[in-house]
């Protein structure tokens, strides 16, 4: 007996010894697994430290359920990420107060509530219309020209006129089926809540929380949503995973995809060498002169961990020192979301947001003031049916009007 | 130390290891779990959440939300449906492989393998034959073409995502059902069937009058397997459809092929309503136990008869 209780304490020593040299970190996209682990092992190895990364990607159901089990398990990573305001009230009581922190100053989208900074912002990311030059160009269609619902028909009609002469299958690469709610009820649905606005804007978005609802608005963005999915390939709207819709446009059987910058290095890997930049959405009749450019995500640091200090110091030295910034630009392709760092991503559809955003003509990412549940489970369904013709635009325009009425006075 | 207690202490020393497994993942759960269906338990750091008794509120919710009821209906139609082509190809496949055939174990593992693939990457497979492949097929063979039209994509409409959702389950699991069936068919007394040739019994007669009643004790395993399996699938239904699309019910869209796990998996982790998603669970056990113990006892009565 006494030796099996001897061994039992060796056993919790060493896990409790093991268990203060480490940091944790869970994060949301699988797509820099492996280069934050590089940089990561590599930090860690500088400071004394193992630093364990968890990538978990995917819609809203994607790291959530682990982030909970975990929670419940009382084994809470050090830092994690959170997308937006919904998932920061489902932490908000174990999120450290990062306002003191000197990267602050150097970032204007970092995560803020009562005007106290909460979050890190992992990156920038934006979204428009990706466009293929090339094709454009041959089709004599001047991409500047499309920033409204209008531009955007006479072009998709053009274009859809010319199939066989430029070789494409569809005009846009657009995916709505329920796998791909994340496009339609979360980044397409954004075009509703903040195109046309100034940046951060919510006057869209409280009066639709509230029950709201802007009919006219409501009415164009459903014009440029039939649009899209009339002039999507068909199989890849209904039945198209993320590699079927990026594809499609990679490999110049679409003009346009409905994505971000995000897939850059899927493109690269598929050999996209063709012109590309992004246009702005047509969701209005009035010129929407911008894309929706925000920090897609943000580092949380537990409060309750044991290694705060260390934690702040993680995310503190990917911005001060050389080997962050190289992490965060070069390796892992992502626009830094922070002054100061002059290195700059390769992919064309990144170096687009950046120029957009060095113009100034951003519109914000409002989706995220939208519980997961709303989008997921209200909005993804009635996209999708939409997209497969079994309801018509004016029951699309009422049973969104619904939704927003019905989730108003939950 | 007699015969006796050593036995005893045998008997619980081996027993311990799984009886300690058994009770801490499975019996302590759900009696935490039927708890937690009676509370506002989320698992989550909210500022204003203490945890709440709030009486039957997850259960009467979960009764009166239009997607928990649907979930309901179509996993029972699912359940049939999967039954029925699990046992008819698996009991068919098992006369194939136990008959006068060449290579018949080459067959067997043959049509076993498939039950050895995760179903999640199972359902990346085959959504990849229903987008790809066979539109595809379409497309080179004219004869086909019909199968190139995206508007007939199997998984693009919900009662043919439902019919997907059975092929691919009836193709991964007939093979493991098989083998009980092949079994049970190797059992059978080899005189009962000379006799019956010698008095002239047609292959279909013998079928009826012999195999069939003396694979009763298979057919009760098979049909529990079926049942409780067709009953909990979810891996398929993530990967294969992810619940779309979507129909309307009662005046609210929701999503087609959404199967009771994954709707009980949405509501924990989309919804973030663990409490309420355990409610539904309990549901769930109420609802599988009672039917499963209704299939056992008439297989049994079956087997009696017989």
């Amino acid at each position: 007996m006494k030796r099996i209780a001897l061994a039992f304490m060796v056993l919790l020593t060493a896990t409790a010894a093991f268990g203060a040299g480490k940091l944790t970190l869970m994060q949301n996209k699988p797509e820099i697994d492996a280069q934050l682990k590089a940089y990561a092992a590599a930090w860690g190895q500088k400071n004394g430290v193992t630093v364990v990364i968890k990538s978990i990607g995917g819609t809203s159901g994607g790291m959530g359920p682990q982030l909970k089990a975990d929670y419940a398990a009382g084994d809470m990573p050090d830092i994690f990420a959170f997308d937006g305001l919904e998932s920061f009230k489902e932490w908000e009581g174990i999120i450290l107060d990062l306002s003191k922190e000197p990267w602050v100053s150097k970032t204007s989208v970092a995560f803020k509530y009562n005007g106290k900074v909460y979050g890190f912002p992992v990156a920038v990311e934006g979204w428009g219309m990706a466009y293929n030059a090339d094709l454009l160009a041959k089709a004599g269609i001047d991409p500047k020209t499309l920033t409204r619902y209008d531009a955007y028909k006479k072009a998709f009609e053009k274009l859809d006129s010319m199939k066989s002469e430029l070789g494409i299958n569809a005009v846009v690469s657009m995916a709505a089926s329920v796998e791909m709610g994340w496009v339609t009820a979360h980044h397409n649905f954004n075009s509703l809540l903040a195109n046309g606005l100034p940046y951060g804007d919510l006057s869209v978005v409280n009066d639709l929380l509230a029950g709201k609802v802007d009919m006219q608005r409501l009415q164009e963005y459903a014009d440029w949503v039939e649009l899209l999915f009339k002039y999507a390939d068909k199989s890849i709207l209904l039945t198209g995973n993320y590699d079927a819709q990026v594809g499609a446009f990679a490999t110049g059987k679409t003009v346009f995809l409905h994505q971000g910058n995000w897939v850059d290095p899927n493109l690269k890997a598929a050999n996209a060498t063709f012109k590309m930049g992004f246009a702005p959405h047509g969701s209005m009749k009035k010129v929407t002169d911008g894309i929706f450019v925000s920090a897609p995500s943000f580092y949380a640091i537990n409060k309750e961990s044991k290694n705060v200090a260390l934690a702040k110091k993680f995310l503190n030295d990917l911005v001060t020192t050389p080997e962050g910034a190289n992490y965060m630009v070069k390796e892992a392709g992502m626009i830094p979301a922070f002054s100061g760092i002059s290195l700059n991503p390769d992919g064309q559809l990144s170096k687009s947001v950046q120029q957009w955003a060095a113009a100034g003509k951003v519109y914000s990412w409002d989706q995220y003031y939208f519980s997961g549940d709303f989008r997921d489970k209200v909005l993804t369904p009635i996209y999708n049916q939409f997209a497969a013709g079994s309801i018509t635009k004016a029951q699309f325009v009422d049973l969104m009007a619904k939704a927003f009425k019905d989730n108003a006075q939950k | 130390m007699t015969k006796k207690t050593e036995s005893r202490i045998v008997f619980w020393v081996f027993l311990a290891p799984v009886l300690f497994a058994f009770i801490m993942v499975m019996v302590i759960p759900f009696f935490l779990g039927s708890y937690y269906a009676f509370t506002n338990w989320t698992s989550s750091a909210r500022v204003d959440n203490g945890l709440r008794f709030i009486g039957f509120k997850n259960f009467t919710d979960s009764l009166t939300d239009p997607s928990f009821l649907y979930s309901f209906g179509i996993t029972f139609v699912y359940t049939i449906l999967n039954m029925i082509a699990i046992n008819v190809v698996a009991f068919a496949l098992a006369l194939l492989v136990t008959g006068n055939l060449r290579f018949k174990n080459v067959y067997r593992v043959g049509f076993f393998v498939p039950n050895l693939i995760g179903g999640i990457i199972l359902g990346y497979i085959w959504q990849f034959i229903f987008n790809n492949a066979i539109p595809s097929l379409g497309s080179l063979i004219p004869a086909l073409g019909f199968l190139a039209d995206p508007d007939k994509l199997m998984l693009s409409k919900n009662t043919s995502a439902l019919a997907a959702m059975v092929i691919v389950g009836a193709w991964q699991y007939a093979g493991y059902i098989m083998m009980i069936y092949v079994a049970a068919i190797e059992n059978i007394p080899q005189e009962l069937i000379e006799a019956a040739k010698i008095d002239g019994a047609t292959p279909w007669i013998r079928l009826r009058a012999i195999t069939i009643p003396l694979c009763a004790q298979a057919f009760t395993v098979t049909m529990f397997l079926t049942l409780v399996n067709s009953f909990k699938q979810f891996d398929v239904n993530v990967s294969l459809t992810s619940g779309g699309p979507s129909t309307m019910l009662m005046g609210q869209p929701i999503l087609g092929t959404q199967l009771l796990a994954l709707n009980i998996y949405n509501t924990a982790f989309i919804s973030n309503k663990l409490s309420e998603a355990q409610a539904r669970a309990f549901v769930f056990f109420l609802v599988l136990a009672i039917i499963s113990i209704i299939q056992v006892y008439v297989n049994k009565r079956k087997e009696i008869e017989l």
